[in-house]
């Protein structure tokens, strides 16, 4: 019998708080003091307890994160599985001494660029390519009823978007998003501010927060 | 709108994402199991790079030791000791920046392109300071000579370089194929200034360097081409004709 896969709590992995649906297990974790870095080196080590934990505790920040960069919910499914394959494939490159989640987010970028010129190649073509990518430089025409993270993002150039998810939704240190990206951080708080800017921009345009009680609270 | 007021709005778009399926997360758990054995981490950064470094040097070496060491003999005691430190700062910092490339989530001091510019600026710098010869003899044809020279070494060096890496895993290989070119454009120049004994300016700013930049290019290409024609080869497993 293998291990079960336990989900981590949402929206940071790091709290171990708060159950909101009946799906989602408790986080228990395999010893009281294991981290991303702890459980990466037991399963280095062939550990399936630890691949499992991992797998629980990070997998709800990998698929925001696909879902955020505009993927469908399948796609983003698939996307979490070739990422696993691929963490599963070069979990020697790991080094115990370095933090784990950036490790995770570099394979995550990697499989979903190459998700893309695949699928671009093979099945879109040029022309859906050109739709795609006015859709996601468009501006949203309207807020008020808006609630998916997709959408607000839909302004930024993809560059920003990953930025802001990354440091918003998954709760990301500046350092940690720089190697995530294999940027400086310098470069990644240049992206955040100027998407921090659009978004402003943007949300004062449409009128956004205006008349909304619990919207900006 | 306030920046907090936007962190609010996007924390609460991020909550109302959805998770993955426990169903989803077994299958993955199953997927790995089988495949589930110990692996052996890479070596530590400074190991990897003291030996990106030694296959730099023992390229250079071999090169002129084949070719002879005019240009070590002409010498002066100040030309050795600013350019050869000079080659083994750069190739450390090349090889640095290589083995970083290869490790997913490593922390990036310089981007290969700034790498490209600050190698090929120290070197035109250290030239430009050592050499004050500025006939231009022969100028293409014996600069086309050393061109092809040092070319024909970085190429055995990046390639040697990428062995040593093998084990690793390259998240943007373009990056890392132009990276692992400098590096081999630097064996490549290690070779020229132990083998050529033309210290003519001209000919050592633009010949002897442009081997950096050309093997840079190189890199680039030969990991992009790479990349094309695994995308080539999965679109065919998708597409059968």
């Amino acid at each position: 019998m293998g291990a079960r896969v336990h989900l981590a709590p949402k929206n940071n992995l790091r709290e171990h708080t708060g159950i909101d649906n009946d799906c989602r297990k408790v986080f228990e974790p395999m010893c009281p003091d294991s981290n991303l870095e702890i459980l990466m080196a037991r399963y280095q080590q062939g550990d399936y307890g630890a691949a499992t934990d991992l797998i629980g505790r990070t997998s709800p920040q990998l698929l925001r994160f696909f879902l955020a960069q505009s993927a469908s919910r399948a796609d983003a499914d698939d996307l979490l599985q070739e990422t696993w394959l691929r963490i599963h494939k070069v979990r020697h490159t790991y080094r115990a001494s370095e933090p784990a989640l950036p490790w995770f987010y570099a394979i995550a970028r990697y499989v979903r660029v190459d998700h893309y010129r695949k699928s671009v190649r093979t099945t879109l073509g040029t022309t859906k390519l050109e739709a795609m990518s006015k859709e996601a430089t468009a501006v949203p025409g309207k807020f008020d009823h808006v609630e998916s993270l997709e959408t607000l993002l839909a302004p930024l150039p993809e560059s920003q978007r990953e930025v802001i998810e990354m440091l918003k939704v998954a709760g990301m240190s500046l350092e940690e998003v720089a190697r995530a990206t294999s940027s400086s951080v310098g470069s990644v708080k240049q992206k955040a501010h100027r998407a921090y800017t659009k978004l402003r921009e943007t949300m004062n345009a449409t009128g956004f927060g205006k008349g909304q009680s619990g919207g900006l609270s | 709108m306030k920046n907090e007021e936007i962190n609010d709005v996007l924390e609460k778009a991020g909550r109302a994402l959805p998770d993955p399926s426990p169903a989803t997360l077994q299958r993955i758990a199953d997927s790995i199991k089988p495949s589930l054995r110990p692996v052996r981490p890479l070596p530590t950064a400074w190991a990897m790079t003291a030996g990106l470094v030694m296959i730099c040097a023992t390229v250079s070496l071999a090169g002129a030791s084949r070719a002879g060491f005019f240009g070590l003999e002409k010498m002066g005691i100040l030309e050795r000791l600013l350019i050869f430190p000079a080659l083994v700062i750069l190739a450390w910092l090349a090889g640095s920046e290589f083995v970083h490339e290869m490790i997913p989530g490593s922390r990036r001091r310089i981007s290969p392109g700034a790498l490209l510019g600050l190698s090929s600026a120290a070197l035109l710098a250290v030239f430009a300071l050592l050499f004050r010869d500025y006939q231009t003899h022969h100028f293409i044809s014996i600069g086309i000579v050393c061109l092809l020279t040092g070319l024909l070494h970085a190429i055995p060096a990046a390639l040697f370089a990428w062995l040593l890496l093998r084990r690793g895993f390259a998240v943007n290989p373009i990056s890392a194929g132009l990276v692992a070119g400098v590096l081999g454009g630097l064996a490549g120049v290690g070779m020229l200034e132990l083998h050529c004994a033309n210290f003519q300016a001209a000919h050592m700013l633009v010949w002897h360097i442009a081997v950096v930049p050309l093997s840079g290019a190189a890199g680039a290409l030969v990991a992009w081409s790479l990349r094309f024609r695994a995308g080539s080869s999965a679109r065919e497993r998708t597409n059968p004709k």
